[in-house]
């Protein structure tokens, strides 16, 4: 009966005194040390680069929940709640002085990079200006050497054009060639052909010959084949003998290798004579076939 | 003979009598400030005074305040003979002063960071420009 009365009592005694006892004395002061020290706690990074001093103030934290625990007062708990919480503050602030000092050695590297890429790249441009000098310099040899061929050559080319005026000259002296208005004329004379005839004789063959090898040598080279007469006789006999005479030439200088294309004819009878038909040493000069030569281009000036 | 000598004794006996509550006292000043806190005072004058030195004062102005404070409060207390409070004050200020210190440090070598961060950026802009002018 006693017993039973004094139970509930009892237990509510307990109850009481196991509330007093258990809940923890704070203040506020160490709740905010506590939040702060668990933010410091969640960053690794503090305690990697500030690790004397986060012992300093995990020391200075378990000092102020001891002095909590022991039911000190609030004074005493507040006194080192505020060494912890000035501790913590030391560590977080010694952390960004470390890590500010690992960015100036950092910048220290970066700049070392940076010089290293720069004379990298000085080099790279030195390399690149030495191959561009090398190339340039190896392209005007090149050009140099091609001009300079250019230029034998062509001073070979002017030489043998030379060369070849020289011959051509050579040989159209002897074939008693004159310098006209109309270009270069051979005239062959009446004694080349046979008296009142239109074949050669053989010095007309060998005169022909003579032009034939200076038409040969210039492919370009055309040729106008004209006849002429003296007054004696009618003119219409005197145009066809002119004619034949042309046609006579032109075919001997063909049987001598020069083409067909390559020459013209034409009879012009009594007309253009080169002296008056007064007397018979007019009448022989007369009587003739004028051969023009054309211009390099094959241009024959007509009358 | 006997009465110089009692009164010798007295006199003996006198001098003890007022001498030994004076000494006592004295004894008792002097041992009341406990090494420990001696030392401590110092330490903090010593690390308060440094705090100032390296540049608390414009650098780390609020820490350097509370510190200069808590040493303040440490030499009331020592003072009013506190001893206990003079050395919670000391170690206190001690801590502040570390504070302070690590602060300057801290704060110095953010502004080197920063500024050898904004001559590299520099740089390279310059070297951009150089190499890319060619």
């Amino acid at each position: 009966m006693k017993k039973i009365t004094m139970t509930p009592a009892a237990l509510l005694m307990i109850a009481i005194l196991t509330a007093c006892s258990t809940a923890p004395k704070t203040t506020s002061l160490l709740e905010v040390t506590r939040q702060q020290y668990l933010n410091v706690q969640n960053n690794p990074r503090i305690a990697q680069l500030a690790p004397s001093e986060m012992r300093q103030a995990s020391d200075a934290m378990s000092l102020a929940n001891q002095a909590a625990q022991n039911n000190e007062s609030a004074d005493e708990i507040n006194k080192f709640a505020l060494l912890a919480k000035t501790k913590i503050d030391t560590a977080e602030e010694a952390a960004k002085q470390k890590n500010a000092e690992n960015n100036i050695a950092n910048a220290g590297k970066q700049r070392d990079q940076m010089r290293l890429e720069q004379r990298t790249t000085e080099v790279d441009q030195q390399k690149n200006r030495a191959d561009y000098a090398e190339r340039s310099a190896q392209i005007a040899q090149s050009d140099t050497q091609r001009a300079q061929g250019d230029m034998q050559r062509a001073q070979g080319d002017t030489q043998k054009a030379q060369q070849k005026v020289v011959a051509l000259s050579a040989e159209l002296a002897d074939l008693k060639a004159k310098n006209t208005d109309r270009g270069v004329v051979i005239t062959l004379g009446d004694l080349l052909f046979g008296f009142n005839d239109a074949r050669l004789k053989p010095e007309g063959i060998h005169e022909l010959q003579k032009l034939a090898d200076v038409l040969q040598t210039n492919q370009q080279q055309k040729i106008l084949v004209e006849g002429y007469t003296d007054s004696t006789g009618g003119a219409a006999y005197n145009l066809q003998l002119s004619e034949r005479r042309a046609n006579a030439v032109s075919s001997a200088l063909q049987l001598m290798g020069v083409q067909r294309s390559r020459i013209a004819i034409h009879g012009y009878g009594e007309e253009f004579p080169v002296a008056e038909n007064t007397n018979s040493e007019n009448r022989q000069l007369n009587r003739r076939v004028e051969i023009i030569l054309s211009d390099a281009n094959g241009n024959i000036i007509n009358r | 003979m006997s009465i110089s000598q009692s009164a010798t004794k007295r006199g003996v006996q006198l001098l003890f009598l007022t001498c030994l509550p004076i000494a006592s006292i004295a004894f008792t000043a002097c041992n009341s400030v406990p090494t420990p806190v001696i030392a401590e005072m110092a330490v903090s004058t010593s690390d308060v005074n440094n705090a100032a030195a390296v540049g608390g004062g414009t650098l780390a102005p609020d820490e350097m305040r509370s510190a200069r404070e808590r040493l303040k409060q440490a030499n009331n207390a020592m003072a009013a003979h506190d001893y206990q409070a003079a050395a919670d004050y000391a170690n206190q200020a001690q801590a502040e002063a570390k504070l302070v210190q690590t602060k300057v440090s801290s704060v110095k070598a953010q502004q080197a960071a920063a500024a050898l961060q904004e001559d590299i950026r520099v740089l390279r802009e310059e070297l951009y420009r150089v190499n890319n002018s060619k």
